[in-house]
C-alpha cells in the first residue's frame, strides 16, 4: 500500500511542485502507471537509466529497399553473377557501381552519392532478421514488435511516450509523417491497449494536422475560448467536480497554442532558401521527401520525442533498375541534408536516427529485373546519439542471404533502441488482460557493442 | 501470444513419455530409428534446403501454398495435394514434380536434382519419410501442482452463494436490498452516503445511462412536474421501452464483442454483412432476449432449431460474434491462419463471457490462473471443428478478390430463385481452368518476360482469371442477392485437436479431447457431442446456472456501466491477476437473482437504477474521501465522461438534427471483399458518409483502422480487442476537435439558426433554451449576463474573414507507385496513392448568427457537457 494515491500525488504536483519533482515521482511509478484520469500523463519521466539519446527519428523505407543495390556490397555476389545461389535461384549482382567512402571505407552504390558522404557517422546493423516475409506483418512487427494479428500491440513510439513522456508540452510527443495507408495502417502508430494519449499524431507530407486550422479569426476564437474557460472554471469549482476538469482547461490552452505553433513549426518556407535547396525542396523529384525530412528536423528540434517519416514504393519485384534510380533519387539528397543539418545544429548529440526497411531483398533475381523479399539477413543503419561512428555490427554470408554474425531479431533491435533511450525493455511493461506486456514480447537482447 | 521461431529452449524430454497423460494421442509413436534420422539429416534435409527452401519454407513465401521445411507441410501439401505419402514414393507429388519433363519441373530456377538426389528422396519416402520427432517441454500436459490450490482458493470460480441481506444500522436509508449491502459496507467503515441527487441531475443521468442521449426539455419538465412517488420509476420504464435502449446497451456488447466491419491490421478487407450482426445485437437488447439465450445464439445459433426462415436467419447472423474478429488473411500458412482465428475466438468467448484470459494458455500453461494448455486445446478442438464462414481464406499476397470465397459465407434463407446449376457448373469449370493457367505462369521467368505491350506476359492470365471469377460470383454469390452473413458453421471434419508446442501451429503435441475449462466444475454440463463441433454444449456449459462465472461477469458489466466501476473493477479479468470484488456478497446476490429472474438485462438495469445508491448525488465529502478516495464503497455517485458516441449523438440530438430511424445497413454493404487502404477511394467514401450521417453513432461505418472523424478523439473503442471499459483521456486533440471540426461547427450553426428563427423569443429565452437542450439545466442569471455580453461583443467585433482553409497548393510530386510501377507482379505490392477528402467550411450568414454559433459551440466545448453527474 502506498501512502498517496497516484492521483493525489499528481494533483499536488500540478498544484505546486515543479516538473522535476513530478518527473522523479513518476519515474518510480511508471511501471504501474495505469490511472486513466491522471492529469498530464505526458510530463517528462525519468528513464530507467541515463539515456544515451533523448529523441529518435526513424526514416522508414517502406516496401523493402534493395540493400544489394544500395549499401550492402558483396564482392562474391558480383563475381558469381548468373550462377545458381546456395538456396536456389540465380545470383544477380548489382548493376550499379559501388565504391568505398570515408575512413571507415563503407561501400555505397552510385544511387546514394550524398548519403555516402556520411559513411563515417553511420553505425551499420548488418545481421538483422525478422519473422515474416510479407509487408503487412513485417511492417507491423517493425512498429509494434509482434505480427500476431489476434492481439494488436502498442507501437514503439507509444511505448517511448509511455516510458519517457514528452519534452515539449505544447506539441504532440510522437509524430508520424505520411505513414503507409495499409500494411497495418494506424496500428503502426497506434497505442492499442495503452491510453490514447500515447498514440502517434499523423500528418501528411504537407504538414496538415486534423482540426488544426480555425475557421474563425484568432481574436474571435480567443473570445470564444474565454467563454468556454469561464464555464469550465465554474464547473471545476462545483462540489464533486470530476478530477479531469483541470486537465480539460489545460487541454484548451494547449490546443489553442498548438494552432499557432504547429503550423509555424511545419512551415518550412521560413527556412533559409539555402537550407531548403540543400534538402531538395525545389526539385520535384525530391520535394516530397525533402519536406518530410525538413519537418522532421524542425519537430525534433522542438523536442518531439519520436518522429517517423516514410517513403513508400521500394517493392521492386520488377522494374528494379529504373525503380531504384527513381526511389533513391527521391531520398538520397533529403536524407543526407537532414543528417548534415542535424549535425550542424548540434542535434545529433541528443538524437538518434534509424534508417531502413521492414526487411531486405534477395541477391538472386526474380523475373527479368527484380528481387524477392529476404527476412533472413538484411541491414539498417543508425546515426547520432549513443552509437559508435563508422562502425559495423553483424554480417550476412558471402552473398548477403543469411545473417551469420551479430544476428539481431526485430525484438533485439527494439530492446537496443529502448536501451539507447534510457529504458529497460524488460521493465517497460503495461498490464493488460491480466498480463504484463512489453514492446519486446518475451524476447529481445540489448546489443551493447554498438554503444558509443 | 506466440513469438514464432523465437522460443527459448527449456528442459526437454521426449514426447513419448507423456502420452499416457492423454486419453488419445496421435503422436505416441516411439522415437524413430536413429539411423533413419541420420539419413534424413545427412542426405535428405540438405536437398530440401538447397533446392526447395528458397520458395517453400517458413522464411519465404510458400509457393503453391506448399512448405517443405515441416513434415506436416509435406503431408498436407499445397494447392495440388499431399506432396509426400510416407511409404509410397509413386503417390508422392514431390517426386513427380522433380522428375517431370518440361517447364514445370521443380525447381523452376537453379540446378535440377541429380539422379542420386532423386534416389535419396525415393528411399526416404519409401522408408516412411522419417523426420526427427518434436521434443516437448516437460510442462506440457503435466498438471501444475499449484493449480489445485488455486482452484480451491480463488473466489471467482467458487460456486455462487446465496448471501443473506445484511442488517444495517440506518434502516431508513435503504430502498432496496442492494442498498442494504452497500450501506452495510459503508457503515463498517463509519461512512455515510452523501445526499440524494436532485431531480434534474437524476433525469440527465438515467437518460444517458439507459439511452446514451440527453433528456429533451419536455422530458425534463414532465419529470420535474411529476411529484408522485413513482415519478422516477415511470421515467425508467419509459427509457427501458425506448428503442434507444438497445442502441446504447447494444453498443456496450459490441465493445465486448470487438465488433468491426473489416478484418483489420495486415490487409484490411471489409465485412460487408457485419451490420446484420450489429442490428441483431441491438434488437436482442431491445427485445430483452434472456442473456443465457443471447450467449447461446451467438455461439451456436446455427445449431439451434428455428420455426421459420426469419428465425433461422436471425440465429445464423448471431454467430457473427465468432466470425467478425481480426483476421490476417495475408497469413502464408493455412494452419497458422486457422489456429490464429481459433485463438481469436477463444479469446473473445472466454474474456467476454467468463472474464478469463484463456488465450494466455496457447503457448504455455497459464502463469496465474489454473488453465493448463491442455484446456486451451480442448476448447480449440471445438473451434477447429467449426468453420469460420466470414467469406475469406488466407493467401500469401493477392490483389482484388483473391481472398474472397463466396462459399465461405453463411447463406441466409430467402425467396430469391437459385442460379441455374448447369450454368454455375460451366463457369466453375472455366474459373478452374483460368486459375490453373494463371497459377502455372505466375512468377515464372516466362510469365515475367515483358509482352508486346511492355507488361509482363502473365498479366493477361491474371486478368482472364479475375474476369471469369467475377462472372461466376455475379451468378452464384449469395452476397450479390443480399442473402449472406458472416458467421460460423460446423466443419466437415469434426475432431479433437493436438496441443501445439509453444503455441506454434505446426508443432503437434498430443491430442486432447474437446471439452471445457477444468478450473471449475459445472456439474450439469453435457459432454461434447461426437458428431457436432461441440459449440452447442460449450454454450450450454457457459450458460448453465451452475457455471460460477457467466452470471457474475455480466452482472458486473451492467453494474460498471451504471455505477462507473465494477464490483470487480477489472471487468474483463476475473482471474488471479484481476481485482477482487469490493462487495462479494452483493455480486453473488445479484448474479443469483439475475438467473432466477430469467437472465433479463432490462430487469437487472431496472433493479439497479431504482436503488437509492444509484440516485445519490455526485457531490464529494471530505470525510469519505479520507477513508475511501476511490469511492469503492459507493458513498457517492461517480461522475462519468460521455463516450465518443454519446458526445456525437448528443450534439446531433440537441441541435435537433439527429435521425432516429435505423439506416439501411451500412455504407460498407456496398463494398466488395477486397483490400482497402486508409487513404483510398473507399476510405473517402466511408469518411464522407460518416461526416454526412445524422444517424446514431452505432450505425456509422466502423471499419477497423478507419474510425469516423467525429469519434476519433474521445477514446473510441479499440476494435481489435475485447473492451469492457473505455479509456477517458484528456488531450488537446479533443479541444481542437470541439473548436475547429466542421462537424461541431455545422451542428452549432444548425442550432444557432433554430434559436434565432423563433421571432417571438428574446435573447434570454434563447440562451435558456440552449442551456436546457445542451446541458439539461437552466442557466443562472450570471450565466445569462455573461452570455449576453459575449454575444454582443463577439458580433460587434466579427469580421467575415475566414482564415484560408485550403492548404497552400504545392507542385504535384511524381506519384511514387505510379512512377515505377509496371504490372504489379507481387500481390503484396499495393497501391498507396491517396485521395483527398475536402474539408467543409462552415460559414454563418451574418455577425449575429456567427455569435450565436460561437456560443452554442462553447456549450458543446464546455467540460460540463462532457460529463454526466
Amino acid at each position: 500500500m502506498t501512502l498517496f494515491s497516484r492521483r493525489q500525488v499528481l494533483k499536488t504536483a500540478s498544484a505546486g511542485f515543479g516538473m522535476v519533482a513530478l518527473a522523479g515521482l513518476l519515474g518510480q511509478q511508471q511501471a504501474k502507471a495505469t490511472d486513466k484520469a491522471a492529469p498530464n500523463p505526458l510530463a517528462p519521466k525519468k528513464p530507467h537509466f541515463p539515456a544515451r539519446a533523448k529523441r529518435l527519428i526513424f526514416i522508414h523505407m517502406n516496401g523493402a529497399m534493395s540493400q544489394h543495390d544500395t549499401f550492402e556490397y558483396k564482392p562474391q555476389l558480383q563475381k558469381d553473377d548468373g550462377k545458381p545461389g546456395p538456396y536456389g535461384g540465380i545470383l544477380a549482382g548489382s548493376k550499379f557501381k559501388f565504391k568505398q567512402y570515408g575512413d571507415s571505407g563503407a561501400w555505397f552504390s552510385e544511387l546514394l552519392p550524398n548519403l555516402a558522404q556520411h559513411a563515417d557517422k553511420m553505425c551499420f546493423l548488418r545481421g538483422l532478421h525478422t519473422d515474416t516475409p510479407a509487408h503487412p506483418q513485417a511492417t507491423v512487427q517493425l512498429h509494434t514488435g509482434s505480427a500476431n494479428a489476434a492481439l494488436t500491440r502498442p507501437s514503439m513510439g507509444a511505448w517511448l511516450l509511455y516510458g519517457l513522456g514528452s519534452e515539449n508540452q505544447d506539441l504532440p510527443g510522437y509524430i508520424t509523417i505520411n505513414p503507409p495507408p495499409n500494411f497495418g495502417g494506424a496500428v503502426n502508430y497506434g497505442s492499442a491497449f495503452l491510453p490514447a494519449h500515447f498514440q502517434g499524431t499523423r500528418i501528411d507530407d504537407r504538414g496538415n494536422l486534423p482540426n488544426l486550422r480555425p475557421q474563425v479569426a484568432r481574436d474571435a476564437q480567443r473570445k470564444q475560448l474565454d467563454l468556454i474557460q469561464a464555464m469550465n472554471r465554474d464547473f471545476a469549482a462545483a462540489p464533486g467536480a470530476p478530477d479531469a476538469v483541470e486537465g480539460i482547461i489545460q487541454s484548451y490552452e494547449l490546443g489553442f497554442k498548438m494552432q499557432g505553433k504547429v503550423p509555424e513549426l511545419l512551415d518550412i518556407s521560413t527556412e533559409p532558401l539555402k537550407v531548403q535547396e540543400a534538402y531538395g525542396i525545389d526539385n520535384p523529384a525530391t520535394a516530397s521527401f525533402a519536406r518530410q525530412c525538413l519537418m522532421a528536423r524542425r519537430l525534433n528540434e522542438a523536442g518531439v520525442r519520436f518522429v517517423e517519416i516514410c517513403q513508400p514504393g521500394w517493392d521492386h519485384h520488377n522494374n528494379l533498375h529504373k525503380g531504384l534510380i527513381n526511389r533513391c533519387g527521391s531520398i538520397d539528397q533529403p536524407v543526407a541534408a537532414l543528417l548534415t543539418n542535424l549535425e550542424q545544429r548540434g542535434l545529433l548529440e541528443e538524437t538518434l536516427v534509424l534508417f531502413g526497411s521492414e526487411f531486405g531483398r534477395l541477391p538472386t533475381s526474380q523475373g527479368v529485373d527484380g528481387r524477392d523479399h529476404n527476412i533472413t539477413g538484411y541491414p539498417m543503419f543508425l546515426v547520432g546519439a549513443g552509437v559508435k561512428r563508422g562502425f559495423t555490427y553483424g554480417a550476412t554470408d558471402e552473398y548477403g542471404i543469411k545473417a551469420i554474425e551479430g544476428r539481431m531479431h526485430t525484438n533485439d533491435l527494439h530492446a537496443t533502441l529502448l536501451a539507447l533511450m534510457g529504458l529497460d525493455h524488460e521493465q517497460l511493461t503495461y498490464r493488460y488482460a491480466g498480463r504484463d506486456f512489453r514492446l519486446t514480447d518475451v524476447a529481445g537482447e540489448v546489443i551493447e557493442d554498438i554503444f558509443a | 501470444m506466440t513469438t514464432q521461431g523465437h522460443s527459448k529452449a527449456i528442459p526437454l524430454i521426449a514426447l513419448a513419455g507423456l502420452a499416457a497423460l492423454f486419453t488419445a494421442s496421435s503422436l505416441a509413436a516411439a522415437e524413430p530409428d536413429p539411423a533413419k534420422i541420420e539419413f534424413f539429416e545427412k542426405k535428405v534435409r540438405p536437398i530440401l534446403v538447397g533446392h526447395c527452401y528458397a520458395c517453400h519454407s517458413a522464411e519465404t513465401k510458400p509457393a503453391g501454398e506448399l512448405r517443405v521445411d515441416d513434415r506436416n507441410g509435406l503431408l498436407t501439401g499445397g494447392n495440388s495435394g499431399p506432396a509426400v505419402v510416407p511409404g509410397e514414393p509413386e503417390k508422392s507429388l514431390l517426386l513427380k514434380r522433380v522428375t517431370l519433363e518440361g517447364k514445370r519441373r521443380m525447381p523452376l530456377e537453379g540446378a535440377q536434382l541429380t539422379e542420386e538426389q532423386i534416389a535419396t528422396l525415393t528411399t526416404w519416402i519409401k522408408d516412411g519419410a522419417v523426420w526427427p520427432t518434436l521434443r516437448v517441454s516437460v510442462s506440457v500436459g503435466k498438471l501444475n501442482p499449484e493449480y489445485e490450490q488455486l482452484k480451491k482458493e480463488h473466489w471467482a470460480w467458487q460456486p455462487l452463494t446465496s448471501p443473506k441481506v445484511p442488517d444495517v444500522k440506518d434502516s431508513a436509508w435503504p430502498q432496496t436490498d442492494v442498498d442494504r449491502f452497500l450501506l452495510a459496507g459503508l457503515e463498517a467503515k463509519n461512512l455515510k452516503p452523501v445526499a440524494d441527487a436532485d431531480k434534474l441531475t437524476l433525469i440527465r443521468r438515467v437518460t444517458y445511462d439507459l439511452t446514451g442521449l440527453p433528456p429533451t426539455p419536455a422530458e425534463i419538465d414532465a419529470f420535474l412536474q411529476d411529484t408522485s412517488p413513482t415519478a422516477f420509476e415511470k421515467v425508467v420504464d419509459r427509457l427501458l421501452a425506448s428503442p434507444r435502449f438497445g442502441e446504447q446497451w447494444g453498443r456496450h456488447w459490441l465493445d465486448v464483442a470487438r465488433y468491426g466491419e473489416s478484418t483489420g491490421p495486415s490487409r484490411n478487407i471489409p465485412y460487408p454483412h457485419a451490420w446484420k450482426y450489429r442490428d441483431y445485437v441491438i434488437d436482442a437488447l431491445n427485445a430483452d432476449v434472456p442473456f443465457n439465450r443471447f450467449v447461446l445464439e451467438q455461439i451456436a445459433g446455427d445449431l439451434l432449431p428455428a420455426a421459420d426462415d426469419a428465425e433461422a436467419n436471425r440465429l445464423r447472423i448471431a454467430t457473427g460474434f465468432l466470425a467478425l474478429g481480426v483476421k490476417d488473411v495475408n497469413q502464408r500458412f493455412k494452419i497458422r491462419f486457422i489456429m490464429d482465428n481459433v485463438d481469436e475466438q477463444i479469446d473473445v468467448v472466454t474474456r467476454s463471457i467468463l472474464a478469463l484470459t484463456v488465450s494466455c494458455a496457447r503457448c504455455h500453461d497459464h502463469k496465474f490462473d489454473p488453465i493448463p494448455t491442455s484446456d486451451y486445446y480442448s476448447l480449440a478442438g471445438i473451434f477447429t471443428s467449426t468453420e469460420i464462414a466470414a467469406g475469406l481464406r488466407n493467401q500469401m499476397g493477392g490483389s482484388g478478390l483473391a481472398y474472397y470465397v463466396p462459399d465461405m459465407l453463411v447463406r441466409l434463407n430467402g425467396d430469391v430463385p437459385p442460379a441455374d446449376p448447369a450454368e454455375v457448373e460451366r463457369l466453375q469449370a472455366e474459373v478452374a481452368k483460368a486459375k490453373k493457367a494463371w497459377d502455372a505462369i505466375r512468377g515464372t521467368p516466362e510469365g515475367l518476360k515483358p509482352g508486346p505491350n511492355g507488361q509482363p506476359v502473365q498479366r493477361r492470365f491474371r486478368l482472364a482469371y479475375e474476369r471469369k471469377l467475377a462472372e461466376l460470383n455475379a451468378l452464384s454469390d449469395p452476397a450479390q442477392r443480399g442473402l449472406a452473413a458472416h458467421g460460423v458453421r460446423d466443419a466437415k471434419v469434426i475432431a479433437d485437436t493436438e496441443i501445439r508446442i509453444y503455441g506454434e501451429a505446426e508443432k503437434l503435441g498430443p491430442v486432447v479431447p474437446r471439452g471445457y475449462l477444468t478450473a471449475f466444475t459445472v456439474p450439469d454440463a453435457k459432454p461434447v457431442s461426437a458428431d457436432q463441433s461441440g459449440r452447442l454444449e460449450l454454450a450450454q456449459w457457459l450458460t448453465s446456472e451452475q457455471n460460477p462465472l457467466t452470471a457474475r461477469v455480466i452482472v458486473n458489466r451492467v453494474w460498471a456501466h451504471l455505477f462507473g466501476q465494477g464490483i470487480v473493477s477489472t471487468v474483463d479479468n476475473f482471474g488471479v491477476t484481476g481485482d477482487v470484488p469490493t462487495h462479494p456478497e452483493l455480486l453473488d446476490y445479484l448474479a443469483t437473482n439475475f438467473m432466477a429472474d430469467g437472465w433479463s438485462i432490462k430487469n437487472l438495469v431496472r433493479q439497479l437504477v431504482l436503488t437509492r445508491a444509484y440516485q445519490l448525488s455526485s457531490v464529494s465529502s471530505p470525510e469519505a474521501v479520507a477513508v475511501d478516495p476511490a469511492n469503492k464503497l459507493l458513498w457517492r455517485h461517480a461522475p462519468r465522461r460521455l463516450t465518443a458516441e454519446e458526445i456525437r449523438d448528443s450534439i446531433l440530438a440537441s441541435a435537433g438534427v439527429l435521425e432516429l430511424t435505423r439506416p439501411d445497413g451500412s455504407v460498407v454493404k456496398e463494398f466488395q471483399m477486397r483490400e482497402i487502404r486508409d487513404n483510398g477511394p473507399e476510405a473517402k467514401q466511408i469518411h464522407e458518409a460518416a461526416n454526412a450521417s445524422k444517424h446514431r453513432s452505432i450505425y456509422l461505418p466502423l471499419l477497423r483502422g478507419l474510425t469516423p472523424k467525429a469519434l476519433e478523439v474521445f477514446d473510441p473503442v479499440e476494435q481489435t480487442l475485447v473492451s469492457g471499459s473505455r479509456d477517458t483521456t484528456t488531450v488537446p486533440a479533443q479541444a481542437l476537435f470541439l473548436l475547429n471540426a466542421p462537424f461541431v461547427r455545422k451542428q452549432s450553426l444548425a442550432l444557432a439558426e433554430r434559436l434565432l428563427s423563433d421571432a417571438s423569443a428574446d435573447d434570454a429565452d434563447r440562451i435558456q433554451l440552449a442551456y436546457r437542450l445542451i446541458l439539461g439545466r437552466e442557466p443562472n442569471e450570471q450565466e445569462i449576463d455573461r452570455t449576453s455580453a459575449f454575444l454582443s461583443e463577439f458580433a460587434s467585433a466579427y469580421v467575415d474573414n475566414v482564415v484560408a482553409v485550403a492548404a497552400q497548393p504545392l507542385p504535384e510530386d511524381p506519384e511514387p507507385n505510379k512512377a515505377d510501377a509496371a504490372e504489379i507482379i507481387d500481390p503484396d505490392q499495393a497501391d498507396q496513392s491517396g485521395v483527398a477528402i475536402a474539408e467543409e467550411v462552415i460559414r454563418p450568414n451574418d455577425a449575429r448568427t456567427a455569435a450565436w454559433l460561437a456560443f452554442v459551440q462553447a456549450l458543446y466545448a464546455s467540460a460540463e457537457f462532457r460529463y454526466v453527474r
